[in-house]
């Protein structure tokens, strides 16, 4: 394992830590400490990513270990963007550890150094990175939704209980969790779009054919009609409050069951 | 140096008590000037609010003096005998009353634990004393720093995070619930006096729209007049309850006026998320069924008066982290008390040390032979001062160290005998 991986794996493991022990206790404790850790791992993880980019001559998204340490730095940009916009300090615990596992997978996982077919005009070079790296981080924002609808369906609970505890306090407000999973929700769909449209011109490029009949595209076009169900029921206000945040978790979990079935199937994708 | 200390609060004595001690605001700055009397008592200050009464003073030679002092005057300034209220006082000095003046401060001993209003009171205080001319050196130090042992206790502790009154615990339902309350709607239906403190408080704290009802519409018309509302018939409530975020219900009725019928409809017409609905009636004015209905979220006059209950009890848990602050900061303060102790002397010191110089430059200012006005006044403006600070400085760093470690008095006497200022 790289030093870089120690110093980020150290990094996000602080910060999983204080989110889940500040989400318990009545006053947030070490703050400060687990933010500056976040901003030393942040910066080593986009430093790797960058190093890795240089090293191989591409952008790094081929194979387990650049994808899942995309993936992880997409969720923390994504909550970094989220955060900027709510008081939600709560979502972190649910960030955070997904981020450190994620990242540990990566530290470990043995390093691709090859190139994948298909990048050999200019146009390609670019297609690729925007096929592969919207649809990583289409797949961090439907987390953040994910976390949000999870949060709303604890806080839901409880106040349906009329359990006011520590956990009732930390976490936001039932309408911040509700827009924050709706917007996130959102704007993984639309990145997820664009991806799919990349993706298809790429491989239109490449060897003449929009599809391939591989799993992965299968189940990417599975997933984008699901958020597309999701989004749509949104609209027509058939679905609010409960049912909207118990759809946005229930689907995550369909997508990343379908994400780890999928692997096992053996594709051109790589994963 | 003491500081000294009388008072009475709803712990001690009856209302009927503190309201005839109180002092008003338009009597304090005289009443202040009364209690300074130059001998027992150099400096004065006087907390009053309806749950107590503080009369706190620096006396600088016997604390004992300064407290009979701060009771005569306040059976004088209210004209009652001393046995009438001997009983219902509390007398503290130095170490207790520091202590006790920090607890008031930081809302330890207040009726309602962790309030915020007493901070403000004690302030208020502090400002019309200084406005009266009644406070020096040490009260200045002990207030500021009460006032920061406040400020510590609440950031560090939870003492005063959740909410302990039922129209706050239904503002901060409401605020789980939408987060901001500005551009939602309180709907009260029934227009009783709890239900229009909550609507107030709700208000208040920013919500957007009030729509009233009302079995006697004259008294609707009023609550809604004081919020700039609107009022709806008590028979057509159910056509405005979609519009409704929040639901204030208190009626006199004996039996449901919300039933899970017409409620489910009104949500599904309302096409967006939950509704917080609050019953103070008694009885229940609110099917309890209605909480089984989807984004809906009831709570009875029982379920917030045990949310009050949890969170008194937390922040009785909370007290005990504030204590502890107490404790430490009282005894930092001390230090700082006998560190002023020491003022004075460093003072007589410089000024006798400054004074022989002086009388030395006058009695050989022959010897110096001619100097010009210049000169002269730069012997003595700057040169004589220069050396006395340059002399004394060892000195008052010494005594600073031995006030800290709690002996001055010891070196203070020694260091008169050796300059002779007794």
């Amino acid at each position: 394992m790289e030093i870089m991986w120690i110093v980020i794996l150290i990094g996000y493991a602080i910060c999983a830590g204080q989110s889940i022990l500040s989400l318990t206790t009545k006053r947030p404790v070490m703050s400060r400490f687990a933010l500056a850790s976040l901003a030393v791992a942040f910066g080593a993880h986009t430093a790797w990513l960058v190093v890795q980019g240089i090293r191989t001559g591409r952008c790094p998204l081929v194979g387990t270990q650049e994808m899942c340490a995309f993936l992880s730095w997409g969720l923390v940009l994504s909550y970094l963007i989220a955060s900027r916009w709510y008081r939600a300090n709560a979502l972190k615990a649910f960030i955070f550890p997904i981020v450190f596992v994620l990242a540990a997978i990566a530290a470990i996982a043995p390093a691709t150094p090859g190139r994948p077919d298909g990048l050999n005009s200019p146009l390609q070079g670019v297609l690729f990175p925007v096929h592969a790296g919207l649809i990583l981080l289409a797949y961090s924002s439907f987390f953040i939704a994910f976390g949000a609808g999870l949060m709303y369906i604890i806080q839901e609970r409880e106040l349906k209980h009329k359990r006011l505890g520590t956990i009732f306090y930390r976490l936001p407000s039932l309408e911040t969790c509700d827009d924050i999973s709706f917007k996130a929700m959102a704007i993984g769909f639309l990145m997820l779009t664009l991806g799919i449209a990349a993706g298809l011109m790429w491989s239109r490029t490449r060897d003449g054919q929009y599809y391939h009949g591989d799993p992965v595209e299968i189940f990417t076009v599975f997933t984008w009609l699901i958020y597309l169900l999701l989004i749509q029921s949104r609209f027509s206000a058939r679905w609010g409050g409960r049912a909207a945040a118990l759809g946005s978790v229930v689907s995550f979990i369909i997508v990343v069951f379908s994400l780890v079935g999928v692997r096992y199937l053996g594709t051109l994708h790589g994963l | 140096m003491n500081i000294v200390l009388i008072g009475l609060s709803h712990r001690t004595s009856p209302i009927e008590m503190r309201e005839r001690l109180a002092f008003s605001d338009a009597h304090i700055s005289s009443a202040l000037s009364g209690l300074i009397d130059q001998n027992v008592l150099d400096e004065g200050l006087i907390v009053s609010t309806c749950n107590r009464v503080e009369l706190v003073a620096s006396a600088p030679t016997d604390p004992q003096k300064g407290l009979d002092r701060l009771t005569s005057f306040l059976c004088d300034f209210h004209k009652l005998d001393l046995h009438t209220i001997n009983g219902h006082l509390y007398r503290h000095a130095n170490t207790e009353a520091i202590k006790h003046i920090f607890r008031v401060a930081s809302s330890l001993d207040s009726m309602v634990l962790g309030e915020s209003q007493i901070l403000g009171q004690v302030k208020e205080a502090y400002q019309s004393a200084i406005n009266a001319g009644t406070v020096g050196r040490v009260l200045s130090q002990l207030m500021n720093r009460a006032i920061s042992v406040a400020k510590r206790v609440r950031t560090e502790t939870g003492i005063s995070q959740n909410p302990v009154s039922i129209s706050s615990v239904a503002v901060e339902l409401g605020r789980k619930i939408f987060g901001e309350l500005s551009g939602h709607t309180v709907l009260l239906v029934g227009a009783g006096e709890m239900a229009e403190l909550a609507a107030r408080k709700l208000m208040e704290d920013g919500t957007g729209k009030l729509i009233v009802t009302n079995r006697s519409p004259e008294r609707a018309e009023q609550i809604a007049r004081e919020f700039a509302g609107s009022t709806v018939k008590f028979e057509a409530f159910y056509d405005v309850l979609p519009s409704a975020d929040i639901v204030i219900c208190s009626t006199g009725a004996p039996d449901y006026v919300i039933r899970p019928a017409e409620t489910k409809q009104a949500l599904r017409s309302r096409r967006k998320g939950p509704v917080l609905f609050i019953d103070i009636s008694v009885p229940r004015n609110i099917d309890p069924a209605v909480a089984q209905l989807e984004n809906s979220f009831l709570f009875d006059i029982d379920d917030l008066e045990s949310v009050v209950g949890a969170n008194l009890r937390e922040r009785q848990h909370e007290a005990h982290a504030a204590e502890a602050i107490i404790e430490s900061e009282v005894e930092q303060f001390l230090n700082t008390l006998r560190s002023l102790d020491i003022g004075p002397s460093i003072l007589e010191v410089k000024e006798l040390i400054a004074q022989l110089a002086l009388g030395e430059f006058k009695r050989n200012r022959k010897r110096l032979g001619n100097l010009n006005a210049e000169q002269e006044a730069a012997i003595q403006e700057i040169l004589i001062p220069a050396l006395v600070n340059k002399l004394c400085h060892p000195v008052i760093v010494h005594l600073r160290h031995a006030a800290q470690s709690g002996e001055p008095a010891e070196v203070l006497d020694e260091l008169r005998k050796m300059i002779r200022l007794d």
